[in-house]
């Protein structure tokens, strides 16, 4: 054959090749052949003794066009295009099993660097091609154009396969070209066939070698060291494959085994790409537990889509197309897009998940594990690796295959639905948060060379720093104050004031302005987020001074939690405080003095009161002195227990008559059982019960989960419990009998804390010579005065028990005393408050630890967090528990 | 720890913006600071308005400070 020759069919294959890949057409349209087309079915080759012919020629320049430029059918002669010639060859196993054909695929890395891939389809036909053969004028069997012809394949022929899997329409036939030596095993009817080639040219034609009850497809084949540069096969590059292939098809097993190394692993998914989902965020949190999934089609086009959300902030979405994977995206990943975006927000505008921040497409990815997997009949490649789908139609396909299913699935699945766009939703904030962060340090640096401090700061003139102290003021008129009591040279004031917000419309919240947020964190100077320094602090105490009332402990709360988190480290190292302003003024004849807390108000009166006073008893002597101290103290420290269980709708003169008479102790348990009451004193006492009941019942009691303690306890009567009872037994249907019993061993249990210290101080009365009785007012006939009587000086105050003896000495101790609760920062002068608050001298400073702020932001958790978030259900069902844990 | 914007459990020692998770957490809560999102809802509760307990129980949580 001359070159000439050669070049000019070389032309004409090109343009053969491109007829075929364009139109869809093959050469092989015999009907007759179709239904036993497995893979790429050859054209033509001539034996091989024979001489060349005109025909001839045209094959010949198949094989050389590969071998010249390998490039041009499988990419690249690296380890990349090495590897893809064993996934060529898979490809046509894998098209046999999803057309339910095969059910296994064996991968093999041989010892001497060659690749078997097996499968138990139903074999390449083996008989004589008759259009092909009458083609090349001579005998040719399918197999062989299979081998040694491209474009000649089943898959090219529209039915053959309904969902082909490699499509790159170069298939084994490329393989066998590039390859030292191939050789194909085929059981099929009965027999095995056997055919061997090297670099493409076959040894002899077909040969059945053998009988056999199997049936499949075996290629062994040697990449050629003439093309390719790297000739070792990785396992690892091709588990990777090979698990992703078992994923894209669910239900066809895969095993790939390195006789090398004797490694082996097998894949096999019932669910697919939902699978490979799982697989994809095995290591990290879901935000929801249902992988969604869809596998629909439209218009010839099979779309499957499978995605979840993690707790990563990235996008990690597989795409392919014909099991190819399209690393460089194309239209069907812009459909997937669209949609998703679409469908979210549609579904979070129309449920009003959204206020201000409407998340963006980049904001509904964030997390977003998926893959999608179309199948074409047709697929256009384009892009620099040819890894783009180009296809316009299949981006609509996509886009409302997909839409469809989510807008119903997020419809029916509100859980599900909402954790994923709040996933959206937050991703939105990140951002614009981002944006403010980056705004504010803009804003820092460009005030850094102006001056930059807040018009509202009085600073001090020292730049001392540890000396230095920044008072952080709730409102203006105690701003006002504080500014005029400072020491101007190293205290500094900033007011704050709590901007009240109406969200919505039946609450306000109180909350932080923006301006007051970026004044302190100007004026503390340590900045924000990483760009924070603690040296470059300007202060080395920074107090919050809030009024003594709801308003500044929300404020102080508020302050805590913004220093907790934004700044923590100026907390971590001590540097927060706060101030105590006293509660109260006294003025007595000679002087003025302040008292910081209601406790030490109510103490201070009760040593006034006390001075010479008598407490006569009406018997055994009068009680004064210390005694008299004793007494009152011991008295005034029961009131607040003794409030403590009237709350709970128990009184005082109720519970006496349980007093146990020999210990004179309370009961601290009261306990439900059987629609009846009881009362247990101790701990030994309540077990003892429980174990008798266990006995006599002879069943374990079972103990409700009702509250151990709180105001509900008004309700827990026996009359309470039957409504539960009740539902109980219409559960029960099945077996009312049983059921009943277990619900009558139900037993609560409810413990009365404050009877503990009211039993402890009924003690020490006791020494004082005091019974409870003397605690409770008595109904008594007799005209004969008072039952006790209170003497100071010449006055007498007449008493029906002692439980008002602290208060009527406080009132004595009042006497000559002008006492004047302050409401506010805002009600000291300037003086008092210096003198008070700001003057190193007599104030008190509290440093905040990290405990204290913890706590703090743990109430903020439960009191506030996003305004955006209604609360109020739970604020109101917790609203008795927050109570106690003001900070 | 917990992240008080994700809600994750973390340690104290993995995470280079405490008391959050992860400085994109700080940066959310930074920015919910500066959208004016974090507020104390003002309860109608007149109880707690009278009450000056509340007031003065704070006080005992924190230890005083030698000044």
């Amino acid at each position: 054959m001359s070159p000439s020759k050669n070049l000019q069919n070389n032309k004409n294959m090109a343009e053969m090749n491109q007829q075929n890949s364009s139109a869809g057409e093959t050469p092989d349209d015999d009907p007759s052949t179709d239904a036993v087309q497995d893979g790429p079915v050859a054209k033509s080759k001539m034996e091989a003794n024979d001489e060349y012919g005109a025909k001839d020629l045209e094959h010949l320049s198949d094989l050389e066009h590969v071998r010249e430029r390998p490039s041009m059918y499988i990419g690249d002669t690296t380890a990349r295009g090495l590897h893809h010639l064993v996934y060529e060859v898979v490809d046509n196993s894998i098209d046999e099993a999803m057309a339910k054909f095969a059910t296994e695929v064996l991968v093999t890395i041989n010892g001497d660097g060659s690749v078997t891939v097996e499968d138990d389809g139903r074999g390449i036909p083996t008989e004589r091609h008759e259009q092909l053969s009458e083609q090349m004028g001579h005998e040719v069997s399918t197999l062989e154009g299979v081998m040694t012809v491209l474009k000649f394949g089943g898959k090219f022929t529209k039915g053959a396969y309904q969902t082909s899997g490699g499509l790159h329409g170069v298939g084994v036939t490329v393989v066998n070209f590039l390859s030292e030596w191939c050789e194909v095993e085929i059981c099929r009817d009965g027999h095995v066939y056997h055919q061997e080639y090297e670099r493409g040219i076959p040894k002899s034609d077909v040969r059945r070698v053998g009988t056999t009850e199997r049936r499949g497809t075996k290629t062994t084949f040697k990449p050629d060291s003439q093309i390719f540069s790297v000739t070792k096969f990785k396992y690892g590059t091709l588990v990777k494959r090979l698990q992703e292939l078992a994923f894209l098809n669910r239900g066809v097993k895969i095993t790939l085994s390195d006789t090398r190394s004797d490694e082996s692993e097998t894949f096999q998914y019932e669910d697919g790409i939902r699978e490979y989902v799982n697989f994809l965020n095995r290591a990290s949190d879901v935000a929801h537990a249902e992988v969604l999934h869809v596998d629909g089609e439209s218009d010839g086009v099979n779309v499957e889509v499978a995605l979840q959300y993690s707790g990563e902030y990235t996008e990690n979405v597989h795409t392919y197309v014909n099991n190819i994977s399209t690393t460089e995206g194309g239209t069907h990943l812009s459909g997937f897009r669209s949609a998703l975006t679409r469908s979210l927000n549609n579904y979070g505008k129309k449920m009003n998940l959204f206020r201000d921040l409407v998340p963006s497409g980049d904001d509904v990815r964030e997390g977003l594990t998926a893959v999608l997997s179309v199948r074409v009949p047709h697929p256009q490649f384009e892009g620099q690796t040819k890894t783009k789908l180009g296809n316009s139609e299949v981006e609509g396909i996509v886009n409302s295959v997909l839409g469809e299913y989510l807008n119903k699935y997020l419809e029916e699945n509100p859980k599900t639905a909402k954790a994923i766009v709040r996933k959206g939703l937050v991703a939105a904030e990140a951002r614009e948060s981002a944006r403010k962060a980056r705004q504010l340090i803009r804003e820092r640096k460009g005030a850094l060379s102006g001056g930059g401090l807040p018009g509202k700061l009085r600073d001090c003139s020292s730049r001392d720093v540890d000396k230095c102290e920044l008072y952080l003021v709730e409102g203006d008129s105690a701003g006002g104050s504080a500014e005029g009591g400072r020491m101007r040279e190293y205290q500094a004031i900033l007011p704050l004031r709590g901007k009240i917000i109406n969200a919505y419309k039946s609450r306000e919240d109180k909350v932080l302005a923006n301006e007051e947020v970026r004044s302190m964190i100007a004026a503390i100077g340590t900045g924000i987020g990483e760009e924070q320094d603690l040296s470059k602090r300007r202060y080395g105490r920074i107090v919050i001074m809030t009024d003594a009332d709801v308003d500044g402990s929300h404020i102080r709360t508020l302050l805590l939690t913004f220093f907790y988190r934004q700044m923590y480290d100026l907390v971590a190292h001590g540097h927060v405080y706060v101030a105590q302003p006293p509660l109260f003024r006294v003025r007595n004849k000679k002087e003025t003095y302040y008292v910081q807390t209601e406790e030490e108000m109510k103490d201070q009166l009760l040593e006034l009161g006390l001075g010479d006073s008598v407490f006569d008893p009406g018997e055994d002597g009068l009680i004064e002195g210390e005694l008299m101290e004793k007494l009152c103290r011991t008295v005034a420290a029961l009131e607040d227990s003794v409030i403590a269980l009237e709350r709970r709708g128990i009184s005082l003169k109720g519970h006496a008559e349980r007093q146990d008479p020999e210990t004179l102790k309370l009961p601290v348990y009261h306990v439900f059982l059987l629609g009846k009451e009881f009362w247990f004193t101790s701990r030994q006492q309540l077990d003892q019960f429980l174990e008798e009941q266990e006995k006599t019942l002879g069943r374990e009691l079972q103990i409700e989960a009702g509250r151990a303690a709180g105001k509900s306890t008004q309700d827990e009567t026996p009359e309470s419990a039957q409504p539960q009872g009740e539902a109980g037994k219409a559960n029960g249907k099945a077996q009312p009998d049983v059921e009943e019993s277990r619900e009558e061993l139900k037993i609560r249990i409810v413990e009365l804390h404050e009877v503990r210290s009211i039993n402890t101080l009924l003690q020490d009365l006791d020494k004082l010579g005091f019974s409870i009785e003397a605690l409770i007012p008595q109904e008594r006939t007799g005209e004969e005065g008072a039952r006790y009587i209170l003497r100071r000086g010449d006055s007498e105050t007449g008493l029906e028990d002692i439980r008002g003896l602290p208060g009527a000495i406080r009132a004595a101790g009042e006497k000559g005393l002008q006492i004047t609760r302050f409401k506010g920062l805002g009600e000291m002068n300037a003086e008092e408050l210096r003198e008070t608050t700001l003057d190193p001298k007599n104030r008190t400073l509290l440093r905040v630890r990290m405990d204290d702020v913890s706590a703090a932001d743990n109430l903020f958790r439960i009191l506030m967090g996003d305004i955006v978030e209604p609360r109020r259900e739970f604020i109101q069902k917790h609203a008795l528990d927050v109570r106690n844990l003001d900070v | 720890m917990r992240c008080p914007i994700c809600q994750l459990e973390f340690l104290s020692s993995s995470s280079p913006a405490l008391p959050f998770c992860s400085a994109r957490c700080r940066e959310i809560d930074l920015g919910r600071w500066l959208g004016e999102r974090y507020g104390l809802l003002t309860m109608p509760d007149p109880e707690a308005d009278e009450e000056p307990e509340n007031d003065w129980a704070q006080k005992e949580n924190s230890p005083p400070v030698s000044d």
